[in-house]
């Protein structure tokens, strides 16, 4: 209801005097978008750009979380972004801001795969489509680099950072990695990595930026009206979050969600303490519908291929996801019921990329 | 409950263009014109990218 609200806000309310002073558009077919200038994370289906007429990108409204759509959006703090927006337009009018680069224009068009299964028939050319097809491109042409490209809007909470909604980037509670490195409940977050970011959207975006190999990211936050710099350790894997709402969007498909092995029961197992030894807590019907794999609740997955460590990757499920091109079949060292069986699991794509 | 408030969500946006101009904000539905709108007005734009359900 979100974007019906920010749609239909009344003339003579504030939120409508504020977009009285914009030009307001909305956009619902993405044929034409360029995705290069208007790069965002394709499965936010409601994403807004304050700009101006020479097409420069004031600050960005939207970004979301695994767990809803709606967690970051508020009509509070988008009229904050709308009066932000205005006061930046004032300042480029003034000549105060510089002009950015933009970046060379790419059409959704220029992916063949795209154009031959949306275009050429006719349908929708959805927001998500436009990643996963370019994620498919990439990965025809050997430059698909997981980590970066499936992964996309590492969750802020991971660091620590828990957002007070209605008010844009005031920390409500600093925890982990970012109260470890000074931030404080109260704090207003101004820029990442030096980035000016005015929005949820704007340090989401920001933040995706960082080399997922980086070991730190600086946060400005604004306390008592003065800036102070702050230098986050970023923890192992800092950029894994849950993935299972992109649905069409992170392969190949394994049909098991598993947990990793703890280092008590991997002592009692005789396991390799750093390896991703996986316990199986679920598996997906479609495992026997599509005769992908045989694994039961329970099993612990010690293997795959016969590598057992990782890196990155801390369980099976996310090594296969990560290291092992979709439609492959993998080999599995598997304990059941304390007993080594080997068995094969194939990989699948979704229907759509076929 | 879910099939209602999809369903008022659907019809709200459906009749969001017409209401809208009469009674709320304007909102166009071409990116290029509102490019042409706001050089002609010095105004900033306000972009919503949404993808419909």
């Amino acid at each position: 209801m979100f974007d019906a609200q920010v749609v239909l806000s009344p003339k003579n309310s504030p939120r409508g005097q504020l977009l009285a002073q914009y030009v307001a558009v909305r956009i619902t077919r993405m044929d034409d978008v360029d995705i290069a200038l208007f790069d965002y994370d394709r499965n936010n289906t409601l994403y807004y750009f304050a700009m101006n007429a020479d097409e420069q990108i004031y600050l960005r409204y939207g970004g979301r979380d695994s767990a809803s759509p709606d967690t970051y959006l508020h009509l509070d703090s988008i009229e904050a972004a709308l009066r932000r927006g205005l006061e930046l337009h004032k300042k480029y009018q003034a000549g105060e801001i510089p002009k950015a680069k933009r970046p060379d224009p790419l059409s959704p068009r220029q992916f063949p795969l795209l154009v031959e299964r949306t275009y050429a028939r006719n349908n929708c050319v959805e927001c998500h489509l436009i990643g996963d097809f370019q994620n498919m491109h990439r990965e025809l042409d050997g430059t698909l680099d997981k980590p970066r490209h499936l992964y996309r809007s590492p969750d802020i909470k991971t660091i620590g950072i828990h957002l007070d909604v209605p008010r844009g980037l005031v920390v409500k509670e600093a925890q982990g990695a970012v109260e470890a490195a000074g931030m404080k409940s109260g704090d207003l977050i101004t820029a990442v990595d030096g980035t000016a970011v005015w929005t949820f959207a704007d340090l989401q975006h920001r933040y995706d930026q960082v080399p997922r190999d980086a070991q730190r990211v600086k946060l400005t936050v604004e306390r008592g009206g003065a800036p102070a710099e702050l230098s986050v350790a970023l923890p192992p894997l800092w950029w894994v979050s849950d993935v299972r709402w992109r649905q069409s969007s992170i392969e190949p498909r394994v049909y098991f969600d598993g947990t990793p092995v703890d280092a008590a029961r991997k002592q009692h197992l005789k396991l390799d303490p750093d390896g991703f030894a996986t316990e199986v807590k679920s598996v997906d019907m479609f495992a026997e519908v599509m005769k992908s794999h045989q694994l039961k609740r329970g099993d612990i997955i010690t293997a795959v291929n016969g590598v057992s460590k990782d890196p990155v990757a801390r369980t099976a499920d996310l090594y296969i996801r990560l290291r092992v091109k979709a439609g492959d079949t993998v080999a599995l060292s598997v304990l059941r019921d304390g007993k080594p069986i080997a068995m094969g699991l194939k990989t699948f794509r979704m229907s759509f990329r076929k | 409950m879910k099939t209602n408030a999809f369903l008022a969500h659907v019809v709200l946006l459906l009749a969001a263009p017409a209401w809208a101009q009469e009674e709320g904000t304007r909102w166009l539905d071409n990116y290029k014109a509102a490019l042409r709108e706001a050089r002609e007005t010095g105004k900033p734009i306000f972009l919503e990218y949404r993808c419909e359900p």
